[in-house]
């Protein structure tokens, strides 16, 4: 991070390279749109390279601070958007065999979106860092800019939502 | 703690102890040898593992969004005008070099004595001579 504040390219190109993934999958997590999150992502590495400088070390870590833009970005575009995309983009699928565990896997991704699209995207955001990107309780509030107390409650009515949509999928087939 | 205080710990931070505040999770692993609240854990678990699905990305998305952050700074690269452009360390570089070698010589020139030779005679007179045949009416 250091080169990056130098204005290294060379540097930034890695960063990007290491940290685009989560940037994308933690705005898709909160958007519901690939095409928006992959806009988010771009935004929050433009951010990162034009704010460089003022990124402190000693304050958060580079992640922290990484989650902290992109979450900013995507509550912003939840704000503005007037209404929220009925169902994320879903993969054509093909003819050929698929082995079972990913057909499972699919049907359980398939729920779980459709589950999050009855949370808040703070909620939405909340189940993103701590299950999705694994952040300790700790992390996940300073990227959310809460105190522990507040995340810690808004964590606790994401997942009992999350868990009872999730429940009304599996037995009606689709979320109140 | 009671089975109802480890039953909420469980719902809000999931199956798994270790990821508790750290003030609860001494008590909470005496509590987790119950066959009640090993039950809670289990179901916590298996939510979590659900939670914790990420949306499928293709291999090249990535890639493309971080060619295309590249592009948007060359574009805002270009459209900057042309003296924030002149002062970035690159564009003056070849500037700072050409004002540094007109520095170096002008200190050269003050630094070295000055030698300059009197003409001589012969020399005065070849050019009075020479002039006076350019001239019309010379002496030729």
């Amino acid at each position: 991070m250091a080169a990056v504040s130098a204005r290294q390219h060379h540097a930034f190109r890695i960063l990007m390279g290491r940290h685009m993934p989560r940037a994308i999958r933690v705005a898709q997590r909160i958007v519901r749109d690939s095409g928006e999150a992959d806009d988010i992502g771009q935004e929050a590495f433009l951010r990162v390279w034009s704010h460089a400088a003022s990124f402190d070390p000693d304050i958060a870590r580079f992640t922290t601070w990484l989650y902290r833009i992109v979450l900013n970005l995507a509550f912003d575009r939840t704000k503005r958007r007037p209404h929220a995309p009925i169902d994320e983009a879903v993969d054509v699928r093909s003819d050929d065999p698929e082995p079972v565990e990913r057909v499972i896997a699919d049907e359980e991704r398939r729920i779980l979106e459709q589950a999050m699209a009855g949370l808040s995207e703070r909620q939405r955001g909340a189940i993103a860092l701590f299950h999705m990107e694994g952040l300790s309780g700790e992390d996940s509030a300073q990227a959310m800019n809460l105190s522990a107390k507040a995340f810690e409650s808004l964590l606790g009515r994401a997942r009992a939502a999350l868990k009872e949509n999730v429940q009304k999928i599996q037995d009606t087939g689709r979320c109140a | 703690m009671t089975l109802e205080q480890f039953r909420q710990l469980a719902e809000t931070w999931g199956g798994d102890i270790d990821r508790w505040p750290a003030a609860t999770q001494d008590a909470a692993r005496e509590m987790a040898t119950g066959e009640q609240a090993e039950r809670i854990l289990g179901e916590q678990l298996r939510l979590d593992r659900l939670f914790s699905l990420a949306p499928k990305m293709d291999e090249g998305r990535t890639g493309r969004a971080g060619f295309a952050v590249l592009q948007r700074m060359a574009d805002a690269d270009r459209k900057l005008p042309w003296f924030r452009r002149g002062l970035r360390l690159s564009s003056l570089l070849p500037a700072t070099s050409l004002v540094c070698s007109a520095l170096v010589g002008l200190w050269l020139a003050g630094a070295l004595p000055y030698r300059h030779h009197p003409p001589d005679a012969l020399s005065v007179v070849s050019m009075v001579f020479d002039s006076s045949i350019l001239s019309i009416g010379g002496l030729q």
